[in-house]
């Protein structure tokens, strides 16, 4: 059965490895629905969180093509009932007498944080859930949204 | 070789360093074609015992490479410059890639201040060549040189044998820097899986045991593990009879009692039957289950539960839904096998099928150049000498793997998974500088012939004794045979037209041509080529050979 599936990959931060990932992904028809990469606290070490479509041999032949590349260190699946994940999204907004009251309920609402006004735009960082942030979207289509991204999922199993 | 006392860190460029580590590793050869950005390492290369061979086309000098690997059973090394160096290695990486032959490519690149310029002769080696290698990487500090090309070693010849690429930037070749050579290969992130998993191994052979119609499926992963002692040992044991892939010459004798034949799209078909329908469990070994030879992966061996041993875990389930996956060295699993069923018996007293070599290898008489074919194959294979046998891509190669059947010219080097069209030329050659003394035999055809012919020249500059044997239809005879299967033999670009002497282009290259136009010159004149201490080539009249034939079997005519 097709669905979203979210894997972790552990892997050595070394020239070229995004585009290693990204490479294999394209190559073999993987379809990543967002990709978010980072360093982790160990040094040389980097993390990536791959948002995939597929069934459980897509997503077998995934874990194992990415661990046939050097650099890459682990592979984990994230299950739902066994990891956290997290979204981040940053959203610019038109903030005038009209907007101010609708925007400041949104921003009480969703916990979000208020990061910089200039020039009548002011800048929200929101988190948390996916489907947290999918309903801040959906709010957001009231709103004059001036800008906005999202990261994709960032995600971690849970316990040792 | 007396070395200097302080050798473990000397100032040298990175070119002598990266010449030196080549020794240490005992490389003995290696194929490459030179330019701006690896001039470096030919000026190092004056001082060493490396042998080089200079192809005339960077996909000649890693075709070279491949089949030096392929008989010598380590990496092959090949050495290109940048940009078009570079490119047109490209081919020769895939088709490595895919049959799995382990090659360390070296190759130069700008200077470090100039990449990303679109300077002269300047390509993104390392994204253009990440798909077809098992690994690459760009070397952009000096002290990278040594420990890099160690890896590369390590990786192309470890675990599922590969590709490996290594960038050399000019200015990281030429520069001075105290290299250090005396590092151990340490990947974090690489640790090939040799044992198979002990419990899997029973599971399997338990299934065996039960089983009424056991077969073995192998490819060419048993003479990459050079596990074919143990592979027999294990049939021989256990009863179980077996059927090959295009890529699994050379490992059991075409009459062997327990041989049932080759499958795939150009197979016998009681192989394809017995894989398909007959077996009840099919123990799949050193083989990637292609589409070439599985055919349908919905009905591969639809009525059996499936064994698949193979050395890369990827390979397991990716297109045939396996029930007992073993990850592992094919050698060392079939070791653990062999002595598990000399202590327990799998307890098949025969095998439920033996080869009828009878039927399977007699074709009925066609007007076709097959027949041709055959008897050229069946001929080659009456000399009983040693010989390194190559093919190229097409009907040729197909025939070939059917009729040459003398093992001492097998296994077959064969471009199996890219089918490379003018790999047979360049890699006869690399198998003669495998040493051991063993003449080279290139069959081809009138198209694959062409894509590489320049390389004839090297084996006239060495010496070597080889022997070309051009099937020449005139044409391209498998897009003909696919023209005439399913585009209702509308024939479009298959002429080749009789426009090329390859005798007399054989003999302006400084070799000897050969021309055979009936029938029974064909053993002859293979011999007197053979014998001919010159590069030969014989070019096979496939049309008047065809009408002799059918002359000779025409009691009338007679």
């Amino acid at each position: 059965m097709k669905a979203r599936q979210v894997i972790s990959l552990e892997v050595e931060d070394k020239p070229g490895v995004l585009s290693r990932i990204s490479t294999l992904f394209s190559r073999r028809g993987y379809n990543v629905d967002s990709l978010t990469v980072g360093h982790t606290h160990q040094p040389g070490i980097s993390r990536f969180t791959i948002v995939v479509q597929g069934d459980e041999r897509t997503l077998e032949q995934i874990r194992k093509q990415s661990q046939k590349l050097i650099h890459v260190l682990t592979t984990t699946h994230l299950e739902k009932e066994s990891s956290v994940m997290r979204e981040f999204a940053l959203v610019k907004l038109e903030y005038n007498e009209d907007t101010s009251q609708q925007i400041n309920e949104l921003v009480d609402l969703y916990g979000a944080r208020m990061l910089d006004s200039t020039d009548g735009a002011l800048i929200v960082e929101f988190s948390g859930t996916e489907r947290k942030i999918d309903l801040v979207f959906e709010e957001l289509k009231e709103l004059p949204v001036l800008e906005s991204i999202r990261t994709g999922k960032l995600g971690m199993k849970i316990g040792k | 070789m007396s070395e200097p006392a302080n050798i473990s860190q000397a100032q040298m460029t990175g070119a002598q360093a990266l010449v030196k580590t080549l020794e240490m590793l005992e490389v003995d050869t290696i194929f490459g074609y030179p330019g701006g950005a690896n001039l470096p390492i030919y000026d190092a290369l004056r001082n060493s015992k490396i042998q080089h061979i200079l192809a005339r086309h960077e996909q000649g000098a890693i075709h070279m490479a491949e089949g030096y690997a392929r008989i010598m059973g380590k990496p092959g090394v090949c050495l290109a410059t940048s940009g078009p160096g570079v490119t047109n290695l490209i081919t020769g990486l895939a088709d490595a890639y895919l049959d799995s032959i382990p090659l360390v490519v070296i190759t130069g690149q700008i200077p470090r201040a100039l990449i990303g310029t679109d300077a002269f002769q300047e390509v993104d080696c390392i994204n253009i060549t990440m798909p077809v290698t098992k690994h690459n990487e760009l070397i952009f500090e000096e002290e990278n040189v040594v420990p890099s090309l160690k890896a590369a070693f390590y990786i192309a010849d470890s675990g599922r044998k590969g590709p490996v690429l290594l960038d050399f930037p000019k200015d990281v070749l030429s520069n001075k820097f105290p290299h250090h050579f005396d590092h151990e290969v340490k990947l974090r992130g690489y640790n090939p899986t040799v044992v198979g998993n002990i419990g899997q191994i029973k599971k399997a052979l338990r299934l065996l045991a039960k089983a009424e119609r056991p077969l073995i499926l192998f490819g060419g992963g048993i003479t990459i593990a050079k596990a074919e002692q143990e592979f027999l040992q294990f049939i021989r044991t256990t009863k179980i009879p077996v059927v090959r892939t295009l890529m699994g010459t050379g490992v059991i004798a075409d009459n062997d009692p327990y041989y049932i034949g080759l499958i795939g799209t150009h197979g016998n078909s009681i192989a394809n039957r017995v894989v398909q329908r007959d077996a009840d469990v099919v123990m799949a070994i050193g083989t990637r289950l292609g589409n070439r030879s599985v055919i349908k992966s919905h009905l591969f061996a639809k009525n059996a539960k499936v064994i698949h041993i193979d050395i890369d875990p990827a390979e397991i389930g990716k297109s045939v839904t396996i029930d007992i996956p073993i990850v592992g060295d094919i050698k060392v699993t079939l070791q653990t096998m062999n002595e598990r069923v000399s202590k327990r018996p799998l307890g098949h007293e025969e095998p439920w099928i033996t080869n009828n070599y009878q039927e399977r290898t007699t074709m009925l008489p066609t007007k076709d150049a097959a027949s041709v074919m055959e008897d050229i194959f069946v001929e080659l294979s009456k000399i009983d000498i040693p010989l390194h046998v190559s093919t190229d891509v097409g009907r040729h190669q197909m025939w070939a793997n059917h009729h040459c059947t003398n093992p001492k010219h097998l296994p077959l080097l064969t471009s199996g998974g890219l089918g490379t069209m003018g790999f047979g030329l360049p890699a006869a050659i690399g198998a003669w500088f495998a040493g051991q003394d063993t003449p080279v035999v290139c069959l081809s055809g009138d198209g694959s012939f062409m894509m590489t012919l320049q390389e004839f020249s090297v084996a006239v500059e060495h010496k070597v004794p080889l022997t070309v044997i051009i099937l020449n239809d005139f044409r391209l005879g498998m897009i003909r045979e696919l023209q005439d299967a399913q585009y209702g033999s509308r024939h479009t670009v298959h002429d080749l037209h009789r426009c090329t002497n390859f005798p007399k282009l054989a003999e302006a290259m400084g070799g000897m041509g050969y021309s055979v136009k009936r029938r029974e010159q064909i053993g002859p004149v293979l011999r007197e080529a053979l014998n001919n201490p010159l590069p030969t080539l014989i070019d096979f009249d496939m049309e008047k050979l065809l009408d002799s034939i059918h002359l000779s079997l025409n009691p009338i005519a007679s």
